[in-house]
């Protein structure tokens, strides 16, 4: 469990929870997170692989570095830690560049 | 094509600050920025903050965050999810995540307060998941309630190296070690001594040499290093981590200032290539102000200061209002906050641009710690920095922290009451009280405390030291919440030991089985010898230990020993219990097909 669920400072802001996908696969989400906290809430640190083949999750957390691109509801190259994680929606991995469409 | 008065690029505090001010006097205000809420980097800090009461001294960062967005007026627009793309001569271009759709501003004047991105350093494996900068990890953590690891390694003790450090262990997790190139620690001193009490390693002279894993980080590899910083061969030491964080300093984000042909120049004192301002904010371009990490690395006091001089120095050139004053005031202020030893360089950096002035301030510790006997404080604060609530916080003045808030604080005993109101406010939880001889052969240390669980009253802790090693057994006499969350806990210690503990260990008790046949634990053993059961016959009566299927073969000596330590008793002096036959459980139906065999 990745969840912190007693905090000596901080209280929890939403209990409310919603349903995404991720490859395919349905897991939940607490309302007002984002799609990497989502994930990392669930145990999932591989948002995707390089154009090399490595494997790529988040770095910054702020929408600066771009290391956390993964395709959401089918658009690809979205930053997926200002993100924030809505009701059935699909993300998956990202691999490479994906197809860019600038 | 909207219009604005002033475009305030980023709400953290800088750019809030800068809209507060500005709004205030009539000014027609947006602020675009691209995160989930505004706030900028406060949202995630969950400590308190330094400073004096006039900028939120000893107020938790997040609840800063929440004060300046209620200070916002109708004036202000406030456009989220909008990242700022393009500054061409005419107009402004962004771009709204939420309708997918970039539109143009046109704005009199601008604010850029688009803060920094962390430095990333170059290592081995540096790019597998459970690499993240120290901030991301804070994220997380503080603002979503998420942890991405169980057990992390801390790379670089600067500020937010040691901040981060310590809100890890607030939420549970572990700390392997936190890793420094350098010969002594960046960050500051009080700082450094909260995530010590705890036990967690600093390794000076150390980098990291690489990661370990494969889909994500499973270890960390780090390695001592020489003079010219370079690795020492053989010296390598790995951890076993699931997450590494990167805390290495931060480079301001000066594209969108470089764009609007602001001046941009390498100051190395500030984090790098930094935007050319004047005293008031303003960039060589007439309309463009800069404010908060942008402008130069520092912290969130000097860019809420920043930011209100440029608002304030906008708003002047817009509504011709004369508010030198106020604006000369708030450079007084950065004045002070940047007289210290640890602002040298900012002022070195500071002065390619414009002369720095210095104020003088007290390098004087105080040396008296009080009336033994008395209950009082002791404040371990020995380097100047910018605070002083622990002056403003005492109700009797007993606390001076003279001339101006660089410098160190000074007591005086006879005006203190003992209330501990100090203890509980200050940011750097440096405060202490003692107490001499409560009880023959006993000490009272009070020490702030912020984390899970809160001990109860009666509860038995281990005492640990300034470096977070064990010293005695202490007694929880009391403990006192504040609304604020730095609550005190009243420590019953042996004598001696008043001048050495400053935290405790609760002990670990779930689960931790003494007899494991009925299943009694050593909790239930330590309370019950607490309510007066006090020899292990009475133990076993009560709560059924040793009466299993083991014949107390398990638990015997355990409990001997556990009532040895919580009586203070010699194992001798302690009776240990009877033994009856039979040794091993023997069933009835046994012993009558014996006596019958006998027949
Ligand atoms: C991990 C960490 C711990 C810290 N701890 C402390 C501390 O204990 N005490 C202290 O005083 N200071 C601390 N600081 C420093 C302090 O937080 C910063 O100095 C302060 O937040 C700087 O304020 P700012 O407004 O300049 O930038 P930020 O707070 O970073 O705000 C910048 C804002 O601009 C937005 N933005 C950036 N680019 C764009 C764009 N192109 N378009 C739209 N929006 C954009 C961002 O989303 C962000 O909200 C810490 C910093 C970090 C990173
Ligand atoms: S314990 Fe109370 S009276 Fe004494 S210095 Fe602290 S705040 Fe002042
Ligand atoms: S002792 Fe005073 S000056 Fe030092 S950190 Fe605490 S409140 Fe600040
Ligand atoms: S992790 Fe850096 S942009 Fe998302």
């Amino acid at each position: 469990m990745r969840r912190i669920l007693e905090h000596p400072i901080l209280k929890r802001r939403s209990t409310r929870t919603v349903k995404f996908y991720f490859e395919g696969k349905e897991l939940e989400a607490l309302e007002g997170e984002t799609v990497a906290a989502a994930l990392i809430a669930n145990g999932i640190d591989v948002f995707g692989e390089t154009e090399r083949g490595r494997p790529k999750g988040f770095f910054c957390a702020i929408g600066k570095c771009s290391s956390c691109l993964m395709i959401v509801d089918g658009e690809p190259n979205v930053r997926v830690c200002i993100t924030p994680v809505k009701e059935g929606m699909k993300v998956q991995r990202q691999f490479g560049r994906s197809d860019v469409s600038w | 094509m909207v219009r604005t008065q002033l475009l305030v690029v980023g709400g953290g505090p800088a750019g809030l600050c800068g809209a507060i001010e500005a709004s205030r006097r009539g000014v027609e205000t947006l602020i675009a920025d691209e995160g989930v809420e505004l706030g900028g980097q406060l949202v995630k800090q969950t400590h308190k903050f330094f400073g004096h009461e006039g900028f939120f001294a000893s107020v938790r960062g997040f609840e800063i965050a929440k004060r300046l967005k209620d200070q916002l007026n109708e004036h202000v627009k406030i456009m989220l999810q909008t990242t700022v793309v393009g500054i061409y001569e005419d107009v402004v271009v962004l771009y709204d995540r939420q309708s997918d759709a970039t539109f143009e501003v046109q704005a009199d004047y601008i604010l850029l307060a688009t803060g920094a991105s962390e430095r990333f350093i170059q290592f081995e494996n540096n790019d597998l998941p459970g690499v993240y900068g120290a901030g991301a990890v804070q994220t997380l953590m503080n603002q979503f309630m998420v942890l991405p690891g169980k057990r992390f390694l801390m790379v670089g003790s600067g500020n937010i190296g040691l901040i981060v450090s310590y809100q890890l262990l607030q939420a549970g997790a572990e700390v392997a070690a936190i890793v420094e190139i350098a010969d002594k620690v960046g960050g500051y001193d009080v700082h450094l001594r909260k995530v010590k009490r705890f036990g967690v390693p600093i390794l000076l002279r150390h980098t990291i040499e690489k990661a370990l894993g494969k889909e994500r980080v499973t270890g960390a590899v780090v390695v001592q290093v020489d003079e010219n910083f370079q690795p020492i061969e053989g010296t390598e030491k790995e951890f076993a981590v699931d997450a590494i964080c990167i805390a290495t300093g931060l480079v301001p984000s000066v594209e969108l200032a470089a764009m609007a042909n602001v001046k941009i120049e390498y100051v190395p004192e500030l984090g790098g290539f930094v935007p050319y301002r004047d005293q008031n904010m303003r960039t060589n371009v007439e309309n463009i102000f800069i404010a908060g990490d942008l402008s130069g690395i520092e912290e969130a006091t000097t860019a809420m200061i920043e930011g209100r001089i440029a608002g304030l120095t906008i708003a002047q050139s817009i509504t011709k209002m004369d508010l030198s004053k106020e604006i000369e005031s708030l450079q007084n202020e950065l004045v002070e906050f940047r007289a210290g030893p640890f602002s040298e360089k900012v002022r070195k950096g500071l002065s390619k641009f414009f002369p720095q002035r210095l104020v003088e301030y007290s390098r004087e510790p105080q040396t008296d710690t009080g009336p033994i006997g008395k209950l009082r404080p002791i404040i371990e604060c020995y380097e100047n920095i910018p605070c002083n609530p622990c002056q403003t916080s005492c109700p009797t003045g007993a606390i001076e922290v003279p001339k101006n808030i660089n410098s160190l604080p000074r007591i005086d005993y006879e005006k203190c009451t003992g209330c501990g109101i100090c203890v509980s406010k200050c940011p750097g939880l440096a405060i202490f009280m003692v107490q001499e001889n409560v009880e023959q052969g006993f000490d009272l240390v009070v020490v702030p405390y912020e984390m899970l669980p809160l001990p109860e009253k009666g509860e038995r802790v281990v005492a640990l030291s300034r470096d977070g090693k064990q010293l005695c057994e202490a007694q929880v006499v009391k403990v006192v919440r504040f609304p604020h969350m730095t609550n005190l806990v009243h420590l019953k210690v042996p004598s001696g030991f008043a001048t050495q503990v400053r935290n405790f260990r609760v002990k670990k008790r779930e689960n931790v089985f003494v007899c494991k046949c009925e299943e009694v634990t050593l909790e239930e053993i330590e309370k019950a010898i607490d309510l007066g059961f006090t020899d292990y016959e009475e133990l076993r009566r009560y709560l059924r230990i040793g009466m299993g299927m083991c014949g107390g073969r398990t638990c015997r000596a355990s409990v001997l020993s556990i009532l040895s330590r919580r009586l203070g008793k010699s194992p001798e002096e302690l009776l240990k219990g009877h033994f009856r036959p039979p040794i091993m459980p023997t069933k009835f139906e046994s012993i009558l097909r014996g006596e019958s065999n006998e027949v």
